[in-house]
């Protein structure tokens, strides 16, 4: 240990001595504070500006255009609570909600397990690793709304690629987009190929930190490898996979590109969600401040997740 | 990384409407040293060189004529998501260019000005189609002139009828001929007899087009106040027959989830035998997409009980947050570059010379936005100059004269159609859906966004 060097102590309420004579480790003055955190604000003070002006601003205007009705024209109007009125008169809401619920599901199902499973395959590999992690992420490369539109060929129940492969097999031709049931499940399966690439990353970059010797450990105790990924490798990811888990969640909620693109909420409303009955609103139907009642309500329910989340990742990362 | 794409999607959502409210008041174009500027939509995009440089000349030649005016082109096509943030930021055009499919809403969330006084101080403003300029017209108030204007008719591929035995030349005219037709295409070629589009309000908007052509109607109004009229014997045979041609007759092919885009590039591609459509609006589109002039058709709207169809077109708007200065000079210039063509046979030819030139369709066949001898003085004056095989639109036209136009729903037309979306996609998706439960379920919703605009 460092020995404690001892100093004569300062009279009481005398300055402290000038920098060049002050020990290391010395605690600041208050004027020295003081000029610190000037500094700091000071620069600090453009990202305030920026997200002051580009994020608080509009989340601030978008509680007030909620209770007003506007056709970007005339003087706004005070309505009230008249929009959340109108928003919870729609029918197509609880669908909306209902559907983005199941995205979210879907996705985690899927989602999840797909990166994990492809990052420890990929890790596993003696070769061509680097190739493998190449063509994993090349998907998140292309621009979502190509990717999508990619998809709705393959997915194209009388010459998509898709049924063709299965028609080699004997199966199908299944309607993929065509069907309410298979809508949602093909929207999921087109977004984990699109945004898997990231996490199989994040997870093999968690995975090289996972210590050697647990694996030699459990190997040596004669443990096979379904019970090393579990017993070791699983715990051991445990706050990647939770931090990914609910970041993942919060994007799903937010699901608009597929949706949009791909079946513009069809067939029979099955794939309608709440950021595409958002789009609608403000930009089909001209009707701004229900839009803004149903960001806002949105917003409260992310703001939810996110509080979940943040304490679920301080219980975990503490262990 | 999706996520984080997601979010930020939303976010610049909610602050584009926000910031978009928050730049209410200002206004970009301003009259500065007794110069009034206006900009306006419809300059041809730099890749159509020739129309951009017949543009700008024209804007030029305008500019001279009235020297208090000054004219800004744009060439960003109309787009309703970019539209709101820019009005309510004072950047939005003085002259908008709108699909005829837009004008209801704009007018009904007062978006757009009158102009009622400069419009009907023009000379020609009595000879235009009282059919087209019924779209832009409330009570009395004009708020909108059409540079064109097209009917909804069948669009259909001439090879592929010749392959199944039809004859090219002679479209089927009612809705039977068209299952008949259609089904023979399927058996005899195995293409998609009869394509139909269901997302992005097309399904509702064509659910209210094949209705008309039943005899039935969408809305109407009773006491002043407005309810949905479909919830019958015609929007019942449609959904019928639809659901024959799907599901018994196999001749729609399975891919029914898609938008007009989609089915113009297929039908480029000769995978469609027949669809509704504006054939004369699409014409340009399907051969920019590589179809083979000879091989479209355009027939008529084909009827049921009815004889009626939905008239598409062009129409220019005058930005609300205009000034009286620049309402005037917007109403100036539309008329030198889109009316005049129209009425005036110099203007006409020198149009037409220079889209041929570029090797732009002229002579497409449309409604005429004037009376029918004003029509007839400017085709015959660009006939040396057309190159669309205008024959091939022969049965077509002629059902332009005999059809009667009947206007698209007057209230809250694109929540209706979107509400009747599921109605379609639901008949040729769904093998065992119920029309009359579907019907009964749609009249409840459209009644309800009635009920709210009132």
């Amino acid at each position: 240990m460092t020995p404690v060097v001892a100093t004569a102590p300062s009279p009481a309420g005398a300055a402290p001595e000038a920098a060049p004579g002050r020990r290391a480790g010395a605690r600041p003055g208050r004027s020295d504070r003081g000029r610190r955190a000037l500094a700091g604000l000071v620069f600090l003070l453009p990202a305030l500006a920026c997200f002051g002006y580009f994020a608080w601003w509009p989340i601030g205007r978008s509680v007030v255009l909620a209770l007003q009705q506007t056709n970007l024209v005339d003087p706004a109007r005070w309505v009230g609570l008249r929009n959340f009125e109108v928003l919870f008169a729609d029918p197509l809401l609880p669908t909306a909600v209902l559907n983005t619920l199941w995205y979210t599901v879907l996705s985690l199902l899927i989602g999840l397990p797909a990166p994990l499973v492809l990052a420890v395959l990929i890790s596993e590999l003696r070769r061509f690793g680097a190739p493998a992690r190449v063509l994993v992420y090349l998907p998140v490369i292309v621009p979502p709304v190509v990717s999508v539109l990619l998809w709705k060929i393959f997915y194209d129940p009388d010459s998509g690629l898709i049924n063709a492969v299965l028609g080699l097999v004997g199966l199908g031709p299944y309607p993929w987009l065509q069907s309410p049931a298979w809508a949602m499940p093909s929207l999921v399966v087109e977004a984990t190929w699109a945004g898997a690439g990231g996490a199989v990353l994040i997870y093999l970059a968690a995975l090289v930190a996972v210590p050697r010797e647990l694996y030699e450990a459990a190997e040596t105790d004669g443990a096979s490898i379904a019970r090393r990924v579990w017993h070791v490798m699983l715990p051991q990811l445990r706050g990647v996979i939770l931090v990914l888990l609910l970041l993942q969640i919060i994007g799903c909620l937010q699901v608009f590109t597929e949706p949009y693109v791909m079946t513009d909420g069809g067939p029979e409303n099955a794939t309608v969600t709440v950021l595409l009955m958002i789009y609608r609103y403000a930009f089909l139907f001209g009707d701004y401040g229900t839009a803004t009642a149903l960001s806002v309500l949105l917003a409260v329910a992310l703001a939810v997740v996110s509080a979940l989340y943040l304490r679920l990742t301080r219980g975990w990362s503490s262990r | 990384m999706r996520s984080h794409f997601r979010s930020l999607s939303a976010c610049a959502l909610v602050a584009v409407l926000t910031v978009a409210g928050a730049g209410c008041g200002q206004d970009a174009e301003t009259a500065q040293g007794g110069v009034t500027t206006i900009t306006v939509m419809g300059m041809p995009a730099a890749t159509n060189a020739k129309g951009r440089k017949l543009f700008q000349d024209q804007v030029a030649a305008f500019e001279k004529a009235n020297p208090g005016i000054k004219v800004v082109g744009s060439d960003m096509p109309w787009d309703v998501k970019t539209f709101a943030p820019m009005l309510a930021g004072g950047s939005a055009p003085t002259v908008l260019r709108v699909p005829l499919t837009e004008p209801a809403g704009l007018i009904e969330r007062r978006q757009v000005a009158d102009i009622t006084k400069e419009a009907t101080a023009l000379a020609e403003y009595r000879s235009l189609n009282p059919d087209i300029m019924s779209y832009v017209t409330r009570n009395g108030v004009t708020y909108g002139l059409p540079e064109k204007a097209y009917a909804l008719g069948l669009a259909y591929n001439r090879a592929l009828f010749a392959k199944a035995g039809l004859d090219p030349d002679k479209p089927p005219a009612t809705w039977d001929d068209v299952r008949a037709y259609a089904k023979q295409i399927k058996d005899k070629t195995g293409a998609v007899g009869f394509g139909e589009i269901t997302t992005n309000n097309s399904g509702g908007w064509h659910l209210t087009a094949y209705t008309y052509s039943e005899g039935g109607s969408m809305i109407e109004q009773a006491g002043g106040r407005w309810t949905a009229a479909f919830n019958g014997d015609a929007a019942r045979r449609v959904l019928d027959r639809w659901r024959a041609m799907r599901w018994e007759d196999d001749s729609m092919g399975g891919n029914v989830l898609g938008k007009q885009e989609d089915m113009i590039a297929q039908f480029a591609a000769g995978k469609i035998g027949m669809w509704v459509t504006s054939p004369s609006d699409i014409y340009p589109t399907y051969v920019t997409n590589g179809g083979k002039p000879e091989d479209f058709g355009a027939g008529p709207m084909p009827q049921g009980a009815g004889s009626a169809t939905l008239v598409g077109g062009t129409i220019h708007m005058v930005n609300a947050k205009a000034t009286p200065e620049q309402r005037a000079a917007a109403v100036k210039w539309i008329q030198y570059r889109y009316l005049r063509p129209n009425f005036d046979t110099e203007a006409a030819v020198a149009t037409a010379k220079a889209a041929a030139a570029d090797g732009t369709p002229v002579g497409v066949p449309v409604l005429p936005i004037f009376d029918q001898a004003t029509a007839d003085k400017i085709y015959k004056a660009i006939a040396p100059h057309a190159n669309v095989p205008q024959d091939h639109f022969a049965a077509y036209v002629a059902s332009l004269g005999s059809l009667t136009f009947t206007p698209e729903p007057q209230v809250a037309s694109q929540e209706i159609y979107a509400a009747l979306d599921p109605v379609a996609q639901a008949v040729l998706t769904r093998r065992d859906a119920d029309p009359a439960a579907l019907l009964a379920d749609a009249e409840t919703r459209v009644n309800a966004i009635l009920g709210k605009q009132q």
